[in-house]
């Protein structure tokens, strides 16, 4: 099986063999995995250099690696032909979750509002702090996702904002 | 609590509905259900706290750094049942807890303090008047309380509306009081602090400075002493300061005079917390005194067992504080579930943490996590320890500040001891995680893979076992 694999800003090209060995970037890599606790810690050698890798979270992937917090985004080749063939989805809407439960304290902005990147969305407070969630790009509010003085779950849509046309 | 097992005490914890799993409920000799997650229905219920103490025959009540440890009414409560209060009495906390005669003290003891208003305001077209009397750029201070909460920069007056708006209603949360203290902003100063601990026979010392000026929205992040740009002779006069002050008000047990230092070494005195610090450790490491043991003795009626001469002060200790917030968004709290935490060890580390594996963080409480505090004999080996202890730490399952804090220790302006209270401002809004070596980004992409096979193996293993219920049902 191949996958794509991003680390950060880097991509590189992960190949298993039936037989348990991995190729990176089409060159046999002799990786030694050892899993330290399950599901959570592993210790990898390639060549000699050791270097300890920690799952903190998944959706998305993010990955402890000697100290260092890094996304991973894993596409399998079958997921790699079928964005290839739907080609770049751009221009997406965006959506702003609450980052975690709270109570939306103030909205700032308007159905139909034009924001520009940066500008404060809505105030949310969350352990006895007030934070204000700003837009991550320019663009319209489509949609307002809860009411002032609601309490909402980490995760529940708040904004939503169609970014503007270019062209 | 290990203190007190040092001095062969036992100890009585109380907690919250969420809280039966935290460690402090563990760590006790016994441990009473005081009310729900809600602050005000357990932590702030000062009333049933006095009742769980009476009812465990606890001989006395020490606050910790949070909730009610700066409440003069729950200390008078406490000293009306007939228990010990663990820190300065009702009457000082009054006095030294409400900003304003704060200030009034501190003037009437020779120490200077920044302009602004000498009462606090109420309503925003007084404030507006005080802010043009006073002079932009300026800082919305909540009367009522401290720890950074409700506190608000105004640099110009068409802020003034908004940073109102957000000043009295996060102090009408946190200390149900929407009074606010209107000051004038120092700018490029150092946030330093002066450990101070008084005996109820009048003596008092102090115990050296931590400077705090690493901070986002007015909350410390690092601390260290001694300060690394503070000379013997500023040295001095914030201590002379410290305890002139903390005698004006008859202070007793460990309280902390705050202090901002301009360029010029020029200062003014901030305000009094009159209770022990999240940051104390670091004075702890290089006094090699125990303040929570002092606490108690002085609390007992005993004396000051060493005189100012005696303290010694040896290398330097800084603390890093490990928060449950997104660095990389703006410092955005979130709580969420523990999957793995491995801890630092080794020479010069020190650990002050809430940290286990399966554990919830709340949402409810403030975002603290844990305490790094390195020390070392000097400021440089106390730095590497740092970076290696901060390298060594796992946190899954929720973002901490921990990234955050690797960046600084090997940044050059924080190496050189170069900052003030805008450093945050200046030096972390566009960091970037580091880059990975060659090796450990295949290694990282190989675990990435052995990951996502597993879960895809998983959801096959499950569409297959309800493909054969789905089969069996068929057949009926």
């Amino acid at each position: 099986m191949r996958y794509e694999v991003r680390i950060a800003d880097t991509l590189l090209r992960v190949e298993t063999t039936a037989d348990g060995r991995a190729l990176v970037d089409d060159a046999v890599v002799a990786a030694v995995v050892t899993e330290v606790v399950a599901g959570a810690l592993w210790s990898v050698t390639i060549d000699g250099a050791a270097h300890e890798i920690a799952l903190l979270g998944r959706d998305p992937l993010r990955l402890w690696v000697d100290g260092i917090e890094t996304r991973a985004d894993v596409a399998d080749e079958r997921a790699v032909a079928a964005a290839r063939r739907g080609g770049r989805k751009a221009g997406g809407r965006v959506e702003v979750r609450a980052p975690m439960p709270g109570l939306l304290k103030a909205i700032h902005v308007v159905e139909g509002a034009r924001v520009e990147a940066g500008a404060p969305l809505v105030t949310l407070e969350a352990m006895k702090m007030e934070n204000e969630l700003r837009a991550p790009q320019a663009g319209t509010v489509t949609k307002l996702g809860a009411g002032v003085g609601a309490t909402v779950d980490g995760g529940t849509l708040l904004v939503v904002i169609a970014p503007d046309t270019r062209g | 609590m290990r203190t007190c097992r040092d001095l062969g005490l036992r100890t009585v914890a109380v907690y919250s509905d969420i809280d039966r799993a935290a460690p402090h409920v563990r760590f006790a000799d016994a441990a009473y259900l005081i009310g729900g997650a809600a602050p005000a229905e357990s932590y702030l219920n000062g009333d049933r706290i006095i009742a769980v103490a009476k009812r465990s025959g606890a001989g006395a009540i020490h606050p910790g750094y949070g909730f009610l440890s700066e409440n003069a009414g729950f200390a008078q409560a406490v000293a009306e049942s007939g228990l010990i209060f663990v820190g300065p009495d009702a009457a000082v906390q009054r006095a030294l807890g409400e900003k304003t005669s704060a200030r009034r003290i501190a003037r009437d003891a020779g120490v200077p303090v920044a302009p602004g208003t000498p009462d606090p305001v109420s309503d925003e077209g007084a404030a507006r008047e005080a802010a043009e009397r006073i002079g932009y750029p300026l800082l919305l201070k909540p009367a009522g309380g401290g720890g950074g909460k409700g506190m608000r920069v105004v640099r110009s007056a068409d802020e003034l509306a908004a940073a109102w708006r957000g000043s009295t209603g996060e102090a009408t949360t946190a200390f149900g009081d929407a009074r606010i203290l209107i000051e004038r902003l120092i700018t490029n100063a150092r946030h330093i602090e002066v450990q101070v601990i008084a005996d109820q026979q009048g003596n008092v010392v102090w115990l050296g400075e931590r400077d705090c000026s690493i901070q986002r929205r007015h909350q410390k992040l690092i601390e260290e002493t001694p300060g690394p740009s503070v000379t013997a002779e500023l040295r001095a006069r914030l201590g002379e300061s410290a305890v002139r002050i903390a005698r004006a008000a008859g202070y007793t047990s460990a309280g902390t005079a705050e202090f901002l230092v301009s360029p010029d070494e020029s200062f003014a005195f901030l305000e009094m917390n009159t209770r022990l610090q999240v940051e104390h450790p670091v004075t702890e490491l290089v006094t090699g005194l125990d303040l929570v043991a002092l606490q108690l003795q002085i609390a007992a009626g005993e004396r000051l067992p060493f005189g100012q001469e005696e303290i010694r002060r040896d290398g330097v200790a800084i603390e890093l504080r490990i928060t449950a917030e997104d660095p990389y968004a703006g410092f955005l709290p979130a709580g969420g579930r523990l999957t793995f935490v491995r801890e630092p060890l080794g020479p010069g580390v020190r650990v002050d943490s809430a940290l286990a594996a399966g554990l919830t963080v709340p949402n409810e409480y403030d975002p603290l996590l844990a305490k790094i505090i390195v020390s070392g004999p000097t400021r440089l080996i106390a730095i590497a320890r740092a970076r290696r202890a901060v390298r060594e730490t796992i946190i899954a399952g929720l973002p901490t500040a921990l990234p955050f804090h690797a960046h600084v220790l090997a940044e050059p302006d924080f190496v050189a001891g170069r900052y003030d209270t805008d450093y945050v401002a200046t030096h972390w809004s566009d960091a970037r995680p580091p880059d990975l070596n060659d090796t450990a980004a295949q290694a990282a992409a190989l675990i990435a893979v052995g990951l996502q096979r597993r879960t895809a193996a998983a959801a096959d293993a499950a569409a297959s076992a309800w493909t054969r219920a789905a089969r069996l049902d068929a057949r009926r």
